[in-house]
């Protein structure tokens, strides 16, 4: 018996000098499962790792219990609609499914047949006989979806399958994803942005810089976000006493004194309270020369992963 | 997944391939190089046909010509011959003094008679057939061996079977096949089997166009004699020369479009490994498929003795191996390439630039 889920165990893969992931260690259960990030954040690397079109430098994968370098076996059960937008030469939207199809060992009849089918629930039976070099940019991505789910297969990769949809077809492809997720398959997708995956989601991965830095149900990520710790410094002849006084609030976790006693290091979970506490305590008499931001980046990065609707 | 369904595989993947090699404007150009050669002896045999109709018309008897003597005057021959076909009068100064010169042409239905006046006598005969088959196909043997191994297939090749891998990648499609289920070697043979299929349609073809080309405008006895001698054996032995010239250059260039982006590279390496071969110790010359290839060539191609000693060094194939061991020399190289190029395509990785 194959193990249901996606595993990947430690796995780094460099392009050259250029990361692209690093020790990526996810346990990934069927249903939909989204994998969010900004560009550049690694989230096509690992799914070209799950289909086998690229291999890890270090770690391993499985995929159903299966590996990626065995195609023959993988491909069975894996679909996989990439980023890449170019269709072999000359290919009608038909062609691009059909003969994928015939690599299953599919009949001319079969192959045409399943061809329709797939086409048809991606609403493009109208343009099959239409150059694919001629679709528009939301045509090109459902063919690619057609041709990923045309032989039926348990896991549905899907490297931003929403991306250039109308809200119509866009609905109609989230059905999709969600019948798949109902019959146990895995559908994993990608997306810039939370806020356009995390109510179809049954799990999220967060990934920036080539790092997993949440996962999870979409519920308990939005809390660790939300949660996460900033950390600032405040300069302040009273540097004690602020400590004394910060040291009190529920969502301040740590305060460190500097050691020439003018400065401090503070972490909070809560940016907001912080500020205002800072504001009551610089209206109460002590002088505040400056507060920074230790790690603005992340701050950022966290903002932009929620959409910035915190 | 058990090996029929894999051959089955490779044909659907040599099927689909074919289509694309064939139709593919990339290899335009390798039809052009593979008729170019038909075309000129086409040229040539209109030309001979031409004159010999022209010829046909005023033949003049043996007996005739053989009575003209050197000595006799222009004027005598003409009473004895009739016009001649071809009449030219010159000038030319020598040693201060003007001398003139008179070239008339006779033909007795096979060959031409040349004579050559000098100041109103004959100085010297010539007897030469209108068409010289052997000459031909010392030509031919030459235009095979320089034309056809050295430069059409080797390019035709490199055009056909480096796209098989590197044009995928460049054109950003390689993923396609990437994504079926099929082992990499199962792609690789696919592919390969589909270059064959275009290179050796393509070459073959038009090594055989040009032979029919060469035999055309030769006299029917000519013609008979040849294909009741040595004709079948020489057109068997040009047509296997190519295909297997095909086959090892194929898997060379096959394992080359995997490895490298320029196609520059490979080429001007190969070229010259094949170019200085002769020179190689001979475990070396094993690794050359023109070593092999050159060895099956029926006809030796003309060399000028006058040639520069380098030329005729890498134009002459050193102590070359008898056929059958040269076959299977090279069908052994081509499956030592073919499984490194196998290892080859099991690491490789869609990599279409980061900017994708
Ligand atoms: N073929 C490649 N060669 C070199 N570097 C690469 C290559 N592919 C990706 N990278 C680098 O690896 C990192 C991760 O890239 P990846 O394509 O996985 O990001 P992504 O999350 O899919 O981004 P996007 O949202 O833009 O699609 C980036 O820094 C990128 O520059
Ligand atoms: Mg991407």
């Amino acid at each position: 018996m194959r193990t249901p889920e996606i595993v990947f165990d430690e796995v780094s893969k460099f392009y050259g000098e250029v990361l692209g992931v690093n020790r990526v260690t996810l346990n990934i259960p069927p249903g939909i499962t989204s994998l969010v990030g900004p560009n550049g954040s690694g989230k096509t690397t690992l799914m070209n790792l799950m289909a086998g079109l690229i291999h890890p430098d270090r770690g391993t994968i499985t995929v159903r219990g299966l590996s990626p370098k065995d195609p023959e076996r993988l491909m069975r059960v894996t679909g996989y609609a990439t980023q890449y937008d170019a269709a072999p030469r000359g290919a009608t939207g038909f062609d691009f499914v059909s003969t994928g199809l015939m690599l299953y060992g599919y009949s001319r009849v079969e192959a045409a047949e399943r061809a329709w089918k797939a086409l048809d629930q991606v609403s493009l039976t109208g343009a099959a006989n239409r150059k694919v070099a001629a679709y528009s940019k939301g045509m090109r991505q459902r063919v690619r979806l057609a041709h990923a789910f045309a032989h039926d297969p348990e896991v549905l990769v899907l490297d931003e399958p929403l991306n250039g949809l109308d809200p119509l077809v866009r609905a109609e492809t989230i059905a999709l994803f969600r019948g798949w997720a109902a019959e146990g398959r895995h559908v994993i997708l990608s997306s810039h942005v939370l806020d356009e995956v995390d109510v179809i989601s049954d799990q999220v991965i967060l990934i920036a810089n080539g790092m997993i830095i949440a996962e999870g149900q979409i519920r308990n990520v939005r809390d660790e976000i939300h949660e996460h710790p900033s950390q600032f410094i405040i300069r302040s002849p009273g540097a004690a006493r602020i400590a004394s006084m910060l040291f009190e609030l529920d969502h301040v976790t740590q305060v460190k004194l500097q050691d020439d006693r003018l400065g401090l290091l503070v972490m909070t979970r809560n940016r907001q309270e912080f500020s205002r506490a800072l504001t009551r305590i610089a209206l109460g008499g002590c002088g505040i020369e400056s507060v920074i931001a230790a790690d603005e980046n992340v701050d950022a990065l966290y903002e932009y992963l929620i959409g910035g609707s915190r | 997944m058990n090996t029929p369904f894999r051959l089955r595989q490779v044909r659907t993947i040599a099927q689909l391939e074919l289509k694309r090699v064939f139709f593919s404007r990339r290899s335009f150009w390798v039809y052009l190089l593979a008729l170019l050669p038909a075309v000129i002896f086409i040229g040539h045999g209109i030309d001979v046909k031409v004159r010999q109709s022209r010829s046909a018309s005023r033949t003049v008897s043996r007996e005739i010509l053989a009575s003209i003597q050197l000595g006799d005057t222009p004027e005598s021959v003409i009473e004895r011959a009739g016009e001649p076909i071809d009449d030219h009068q010159w000038n030319w100064k020598e040693q201060n003094r003007e001398v003139a010169h008179r070239r008339m042409m006779y033909f007795d239905g096979q060959d031409r008679v040349n004579l050559h006046f000098q100041d109103g006598l004959l100085a010297s005969k010539r007897q030469s057939p209108l068409i010289n088959a052997e000459e031909d196909r010392k030509v031919f043997a030459g235009v095979f061996q320089y034309f056809y191994l050295r430069l059409a297939i080797f390019f035709g090749c490199l055009g056909i079977f480096m796209n098989l891998f590197r044009g995928e990648m460049l054109d950003k499609t390689l993923h396609f096949w990437f994504l079926a289920p099929a082992r990499r070697e199962t792609l690789l043979a696919g592919k390969y089997l589909a270059g064959l299929a275009a290179s050796i349609v393509v070459f073959t073809g038009g090594v055989a166009l040009c032979f029919a080309a060469m035999l055309w405008p030769q006299s029917a006895a000519d013609t008979q004699a040849y294909w009741q001698g040595p004709g079948p054996a020489h057109l068997f032995a040009y047509l296997a020369a190519a295909a297997l010239a095909c086959i090892g250059y194929g898997s060379v260039f096959l394992a080359a479009g995997m490895l490298l982006r320029n196609p520059i590279v490979p080429a001007v390496v190969l070229l010259l490994w094949e170019g200085i071969n002769g020179f190689l110790p001979a475990i070396l010359k094993k690794l050359s498929v023109l070593y092999y290839v050159q060895a099956l060539c029926p006809v030796p191609p003309p060399l000028d003795a006058s040639a520069p000693p380098l030329a005729r060094l890498l134009l002459t194939p050193s102590e070359p191996p008898p056929a059958a061991v040269a076959a299977i020399g090279l069908l052994a190289l081509t499956a030592l390439v073919l499984w490194s190029a196998s290892r080859a395509v099991r690491k490789l990785e869609i990599n279409y630039g980061a900017e994708s």
